[in-house]
Protein backbone atom coordinates (compact mmCIF):
# COMPACT_ATOMS: atom_id res chain seq x y z
CA UNK A 1 0.00 0.00 0.00
CA UNK A 2 2.69 2.22 1.20
CA UNK A 3 4.40 1.72 -2.69
CA UNK A 4 1.32 2.38 -4.25
CA UNK A 5 0.99 5.60 -2.66
CA UNK A 6 4.64 6.78 -3.08
CA UNK A 7 4.59 5.62 -6.85
CA UNK A 8 1.51 7.87 -7.36
CA UNK A 9 2.77 10.92 -5.50
CA UNK A 10 5.71 10.68 -7.36
CA UNK A 11 3.73 10.89 -10.67
CA UNK A 12 2.08 14.25 -9.20
CA UNK A 13 2.73 18.03 -10.62
CA UNK A 14 3.75 18.66 -6.67
CA UNK A 15 6.61 15.86 -6.97
CA UNK A 16 7.93 17.35 -9.72
CA UNK A 17 8.08 20.74 -9.15
CA UNK A 18 10.03 19.84 -5.34
CA UNK A 19 12.18 17.71 -7.47
CA UNK A 20 12.36 19.72 -10.72
CA UNK A 21 14.53 23.06 -9.66
CA UNK A 22 18.01 22.23 -7.84
CA UNK A 23 16.67 25.51 -5.42
CA UNK A 24 13.66 24.21 -3.80
CA UNK A 25 14.80 20.94 -1.67
CA UNK A 26 17.66 23.36 0.30
CA UNK A 27 15.12 26.14 0.40
CA UNK A 28 12.55 23.51 1.94
CA UNK A 29 14.79 22.14 3.99
CA UNK A 30 15.92 26.06 5.55
CA UNK A 31 12.45 26.71 6.17
CA UNK A 32 12.22 23.43 8.36
CA UNK A 33 15.20 24.24 9.67
CA UNK A 34 13.95 27.79 10.66
CA UNK A 35 10.52 26.00 11.74
CA UNK A 36 12.59 23.65 14.26
CA UNK A 37 14.23 26.85 15.50
CA UNK A 38 11.21 28.15 16.56
CA UNK A 39 10.21 24.81 18.32
CA UNK A 40 13.41 23.96 19.76
CA UNK A 41 13.90 27.77 21.43
CA UNK A 42 9.93 27.19 23.40
CA UNK A 43 10.71 23.50 24.02
CA UNK A 44 13.96 24.88 25.81
CA UNK A 45 12.43 27.50 27.71
CA UNK A 46 9.38 26.02 29.12
CA UNK A 47 10.93 22.88 30.10
CA UNK A 48 13.97 24.81 31.86
CA UNK A 49 11.72 27.06 33.59
CA UNK A 50 9.85 23.78 34.60
CA UNK A 51 13.46 21.81 35.61
CA UNK A 52 14.09 25.50 37.44
CA UNK A 53 17.38 26.46 35.59
CA UNK A 54 15.81 29.57 34.19
CA UNK A 55 13.35 32.36 34.17
CA UNK A 56 12.35 31.61 38.00
CA UNK A 57 10.63 34.67 38.27
CA UNK A 58 8.37 33.65 35.53
CA UNK A 59 4.64 31.83 36.41
CA UNK A 60 5.10 28.78 33.78
CA UNK A 61 1.39 30.02 32.62
CA UNK A 62 3.33 33.03 31.47
CA UNK A 63 5.75 31.75 29.62
CA UNK A 64 3.63 29.14 28.15
CA UNK A 65 1.02 31.89 26.49
CA UNK A 66 4.43 33.16 24.82
CA UNK A 67 5.62 30.52 23.43
CA UNK A 68 3.08 27.21 23.12
CA UNK A 69 1.29 29.09 20.53
CA UNK A 70 4.43 29.80 18.28
CA UNK A 71 5.21 26.12 18.55
CA UNK A 72 1.95 24.93 17.49
CA UNK A 73 2.19 27.32 13.97
CA UNK A 74 5.91 26.13 13.60
CA UNK A 75 4.75 22.51 13.94
CA UNK A 76 2.03 23.42 11.17
CA UNK A 77 5.04 24.34 8.92
CA UNK A 78 7.20 21.57 9.82
CA UNK A 79 4.86 18.89 8.52
CA UNK A 80 3.91 20.99 5.69
CA UNK A 81 7.72 21.64 4.92
CA UNK A 82 8.41 17.67 5.63
CA UNK A 83 5.31 16.67 2.95
CA UNK A 84 6.93 18.90 0.61
CA UNK A 85 10.72 16.87 1.27
CA UNK A 86 8.42 13.53 0.65
CA UNK A 87 6.73 14.70 -2.26
CA UNK A 88 10.08 15.38 -3.61
CA UNK A 89 11.59 12.14 -3.32
CA UNK A 90 8.45 9.70 -2.17
CA UNK A 91 10.86 6.54 -2.04
CA UNK A 92 13.69 8.02 0.21
CA UNK A 93 11.79 8.68 3.63
CA UNK A 94 8.79 6.21 4.16
CA UNK A 95 10.97 3.60 3.14
CA UNK A 96 13.50 4.05 6.07
CA UNK A 97 12.73 2.43 9.34
CA UNK A 98 14.48 5.82 11.15
CA UNK A 99 11.61 8.17 9.61
CA UNK A 100 9.01 5.94 11.54
CA UNK A 101 10.94 5.94 14.75
CA UNK A 102 10.79 9.98 14.20
CA UNK A 103 7.43 10.08 13.70
CA UNK A 104 6.52 7.63 17.06
CA UNK A 105 8.87 9.97 18.47
CA UNK A 106 6.98 12.91 17.89
CA UNK A 107 3.81 11.32 18.38
CA UNK A 108 4.93 10.93 21.92
CA UNK A 109 6.48 14.27 22.23
CA UNK A 110 2.96 16.06 21.31
CA UNK A 111 1.00 13.71 23.59
CA UNK A 112 3.20 14.50 26.97
CA UNK A 113 3.42 17.86 26.22
CA UNK A 114 -0.15 18.24 26.05
CA UNK A 115 -0.72 16.34 29.24
CA UNK A 116 2.13 18.12 30.92
CA UNK A 117 0.78 21.42 29.89
CA UNK A 118 -2.71 20.25 30.65
CA UNK A 119 -1.42 19.10 34.18
CA UNK A 120 0.28 22.30 34.95
CA UNK A 121 -2.81 24.38 34.18
CA UNK A 122 -4.24 23.27 37.37
CA UNK A 123 -0.92 23.69 39.19
CA UNK A 124 0.13 26.68 41.60
CA UNK A 125 3.05 27.23 39.54
CA UNK A 126 1.15 28.27 36.67
CA UNK A 127 0.28 31.63 38.01
CA UNK A 128 3.10 31.82 40.84
CA UNK A 129 6.50 31.75 40.13
CA UNK A 130 7.62 31.04 43.85
CA UNK A 131 5.86 27.96 43.82
CA UNK A 132 7.58 24.92 42.25
CA UNK A 133 6.15 22.52 39.93
CA UNK A 134 5.39 18.96 41.77
CA UNK A 135 8.31 16.60 40.94
CA UNK A 136 6.38 14.65 38.18
CA UNK A 137 6.69 17.60 36.15
CA UNK A 138 10.48 17.95 36.56
CA UNK A 139 10.98 14.53 35.28
CA UNK A 140 8.69 15.26 32.31
CA UNK A 141 10.36 18.07 31.66
CA UNK A 142 14.01 16.33 31.61
CA UNK A 143 12.48 13.50 29.76
CA UNK A 144 10.84 15.39 26.75
CA UNK A 145 13.85 17.64 26.31
CA UNK A 146 15.56 14.68 25.49
CA UNK A 147 13.13 12.98 23.40
CA UNK A 148 13.04 15.96 21.00
CA UNK A 149 16.90 15.46 20.55
CA UNK A 150 16.34 11.84 19.93
CA UNK A 151 13.82 13.49 17.37
CA UNK A 152 16.24 15.79 15.55
CA UNK A 153 19.26 13.19 15.37
CA UNK A 154 16.38 10.67 14.16
CA UNK A 155 15.05 13.50 11.35
CA UNK A 156 18.67 14.56 10.40
CA UNK A 157 19.69 10.54 9.72
CA UNK A 158 17.44 9.91 7.54
CA UNK A 159 19.34 11.62 5.07
CA UNK A 160 21.74 9.05 5.84
CA UNK A 161 20.34 5.94 6.53
CA UNK A 162 19.49 3.04 4.01
CA UNK A 163 15.89 1.96 2.97
CA UNK A 164 14.68 -1.09 4.63
CA UNK A 165 15.32 -4.86 2.46
CA UNK A 166 13.29 -5.01 -0.55
CA UNK A 167 12.01 -1.37 -0.66
CA UNK A 168 11.68 0.73 -3.79
CA UNK A 169 15.13 2.99 -4.62
CA UNK B 1 51.57 28.32 -1.97
CA UNK B 2 49.76 31.16 0.54
CA UNK B 3 50.67 30.52 4.18
CA UNK B 4 46.35 30.29 4.81
CA UNK B 5 46.65 27.38 1.96
CA UNK B 6 49.52 25.73 3.62
CA UNK B 7 47.52 25.81 6.64
CA UNK B 8 44.45 24.30 4.92
CA UNK B 9 46.51 21.37 3.15
CA UNK B 10 48.22 20.05 6.57
CA UNK B 11 44.73 20.78 7.97
CA UNK B 12 43.59 18.05 5.83
CA UNK B 13 46.49 15.66 6.74
CA UNK B 14 45.84 15.51 10.65
CA UNK B 15 44.38 12.69 11.98
CA UNK B 16 41.67 14.37 13.10
CA UNK B 17 40.35 15.32 9.66
CA UNK B 18 41.13 11.86 8.29
CA UNK B 19 39.23 9.99 11.05
CA UNK B 20 36.18 12.29 10.64
CA UNK B 21 36.47 12.08 6.90
CA UNK B 22 36.78 8.13 6.70
CA UNK B 23 34.07 7.36 9.22
CA UNK B 24 30.36 6.13 8.48
CA UNK B 25 29.11 7.80 11.19
CA UNK B 26 31.51 10.38 12.78
CA UNK B 27 30.39 12.87 10.43
CA UNK B 28 26.65 12.77 10.56
CA UNK B 29 26.98 12.25 14.78
CA UNK B 30 28.62 15.41 14.62
CA UNK B 31 26.34 17.49 12.39
CA UNK B 32 23.59 16.18 14.67
CA UNK B 33 24.77 18.02 17.84
CA UNK B 34 25.76 20.77 15.52
CA UNK B 35 22.52 21.20 14.41
CA UNK B 36 20.54 21.35 17.94
CA UNK B 37 23.17 23.71 19.09
CA UNK B 38 22.24 25.86 16.34
CA UNK B 39 18.50 26.10 16.36
CA UNK B 40 18.58 26.42 19.60
CA UNK B 41 21.10 29.59 18.87
CA UNK B 42 18.87 30.87 16.41
CA UNK B 43 15.70 30.60 18.40
CA UNK B 44 16.92 31.88 21.32
CA UNK B 45 17.90 35.32 19.45
CA UNK B 46 14.81 35.14 17.29
CA UNK B 47 12.81 35.57 20.82
CA UNK B 48 15.37 38.72 21.38
CA UNK B 49 15.31 39.68 18.03
CA UNK B 50 11.14 39.71 18.10
CA UNK B 51 11.36 41.16 21.37
CA UNK B 52 13.54 44.30 20.23
CA UNK B 53 11.15 45.06 17.15
CA UNK B 54 8.29 45.03 19.27
CA UNK B 55 6.81 42.05 17.67
CA UNK B 56 6.12 39.41 20.27
CA UNK B 57 7.38 38.77 23.83
CA UNK B 58 6.16 42.27 24.69
CA UNK B 59 4.37 41.86 28.18
CA UNK B 60 8.26 41.61 29.31
CA UNK B 61 10.82 44.01 29.51
CA UNK B 62 13.44 43.88 26.59
CA UNK B 63 16.73 43.87 29.46
CA UNK B 64 14.99 40.98 30.95
CA UNK B 65 14.30 39.30 27.45
CA UNK B 66 17.96 39.49 26.44
CA UNK B 67 19.32 38.50 30.31
CA UNK B 68 17.19 35.62 30.41
CA UNK B 69 17.84 34.00 27.23
CA UNK B 70 21.91 35.21 26.67
CA UNK B 71 23.08 32.37 28.82
CA UNK B 72 21.51 29.44 26.74
CA UNK B 73 22.33 31.79 23.35
CA UNK B 74 26.27 31.80 24.56
CA UNK B 75 25.90 28.08 25.90
CA UNK B 76 24.40 26.67 22.64
CA UNK B 77 26.79 29.21 20.46
CA UNK B 78 30.31 27.35 21.88
CA UNK B 79 28.78 23.86 21.23
CA UNK B 80 27.87 24.58 17.72
CA UNK B 81 31.02 26.72 16.82
CA UNK B 82 33.06 23.56 18.61
CA UNK B 83 31.31 21.16 16.26
CA UNK B 84 31.10 23.21 13.09
CA UNK B 85 34.83 23.58 13.18
CA UNK B 86 34.87 19.28 13.67
CA UNK B 87 32.98 19.14 10.15
CA UNK B 88 35.55 22.16 8.83
CA UNK B 89 38.17 19.86 9.73
CA UNK B 90 36.75 17.15 7.72
CA UNK B 91 37.33 18.40 4.30
CA UNK B 92 38.77 21.63 4.62
CA UNK B 93 40.37 21.84 1.20
CA UNK B 94 36.21 21.47 -0.16
CA UNK B 95 34.93 24.37 2.35
CA UNK B 96 37.26 26.86 1.80
CA UNK B 97 36.56 26.64 -2.22
CA UNK B 98 32.97 26.75 -1.44
CA UNK B 99 31.06 30.28 -1.59
CA UNK B 100 27.79 29.34 0.56
CA UNK B 101 30.66 28.12 3.13
CA UNK B 102 32.48 31.49 2.80
CA UNK B 103 29.27 33.61 2.49
CA UNK B 104 28.12 31.95 5.82
CA UNK B 105 31.22 32.99 7.48
CA UNK B 106 30.78 36.21 6.69
CA UNK B 107 27.14 36.67 7.40
CA UNK B 108 28.34 35.44 10.80
CA UNK B 109 30.50 38.51 11.13
CA UNK B 110 27.49 40.41 10.18
CA UNK B 111 25.95 38.71 12.82
CA UNK B 112 28.91 39.50 15.23
CA UNK B 113 29.18 43.54 14.19
CA UNK B 114 25.83 44.00 14.91
CA UNK B 115 25.58 42.26 18.04
CA UNK B 116 28.35 43.60 19.03
CA UNK B 117 26.94 47.52 18.21
CA UNK B 118 24.07 46.96 19.46
CA UNK B 119 25.75 46.23 23.10
CA UNK B 120 27.98 49.24 22.77
CA UNK B 121 25.06 51.52 21.63
CA UNK B 122 22.02 50.63 22.21
CA UNK B 123 21.68 47.66 24.92
CA UNK B 124 22.83 50.56 27.92
CA UNK B 125 20.18 52.59 27.19
CA UNK B 126 17.06 50.10 27.28
CA UNK B 127 17.79 49.19 31.17
CA UNK B 128 15.10 49.33 33.54
CA UNK B 129 12.35 50.41 30.54
CA UNK B 130 9.43 49.40 31.21
CA UNK B 131 7.51 46.67 29.08
CA UNK B 132 4.81 48.64 28.12
CA UNK B 133 7.42 51.57 26.54
CA UNK B 134 7.61 51.48 22.63
CA UNK B 135 10.78 49.66 21.39
CA UNK B 136 13.18 52.38 19.96
CA UNK B 137 14.23 52.75 16.26
CA UNK B 138 17.86 51.67 16.78
CA UNK B 139 16.44 48.25 19.32
CA UNK B 140 14.22 47.78 16.13
CA UNK B 141 17.03 48.12 12.95
CA UNK B 142 19.42 45.94 15.24
CA UNK B 143 16.33 43.00 15.75
CA UNK B 144 15.44 43.01 12.19
CA UNK B 145 18.95 43.14 11.35
CA UNK B 146 19.77 40.04 13.29
CA UNK B 147 16.72 38.19 12.54
CA UNK B 148 17.78 38.52 8.64
CA UNK B 149 21.04 37.72 9.07
CA UNK B 150 20.40 34.44 11.09
CA UNK B 151 17.99 33.26 8.19
CA UNK B 152 20.56 34.10 5.99
CA UNK B 153 23.02 32.06 7.97
CA UNK B 154 20.41 29.22 7.97
CA UNK B 155 19.64 29.25 4.40
CA UNK B 156 23.91 29.22 3.47
CA UNK B 157 24.54 26.55 5.56
CA UNK B 158 21.75 24.22 4.06
CA UNK B 159 23.40 25.46 1.10
CA UNK B 160 26.79 24.23 1.90
CA UNK B 161 25.44 20.34 1.83
CA UNK B 162 24.31 20.50 -1.40
CA UNK B 163 27.27 21.97 -3.01
CA UNK B 164 30.21 19.90 -1.04
CA UNK B 165 28.43 16.06 -2.37
CA UNK B 166 31.06 13.90 -2.84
Amino acid sequence: MLEAFTAWLGKTPLSAFVAGQDWVVPTVQTVHILAISVVVAAVVILHLRVLGVIEQNQPIGVLARRFVAPSAVAIGVLALTGLLMIAGEPNRALFRYVFWIKMALLALALALSGAMLRGLRGNAAWVDAAAPPPPLYKGLAAGLLLVWVAIIVAGRWIGYAEGWPGSPS
Amino acid sequence: MSAVGEVINWLQTTQLSTTIRESDWLFPAIECVHVIAFVTVVGSISVVDLRLMGLASKGRRIDETIESLLPITWIAFAIAAVAGLLLFVSKPITYTQNFFFLGKMLLLLFAAANMGAFHLFVHRSLAGVPAEAPSPLAARASGAASLALWIAIVAFGRWIGFTTLG
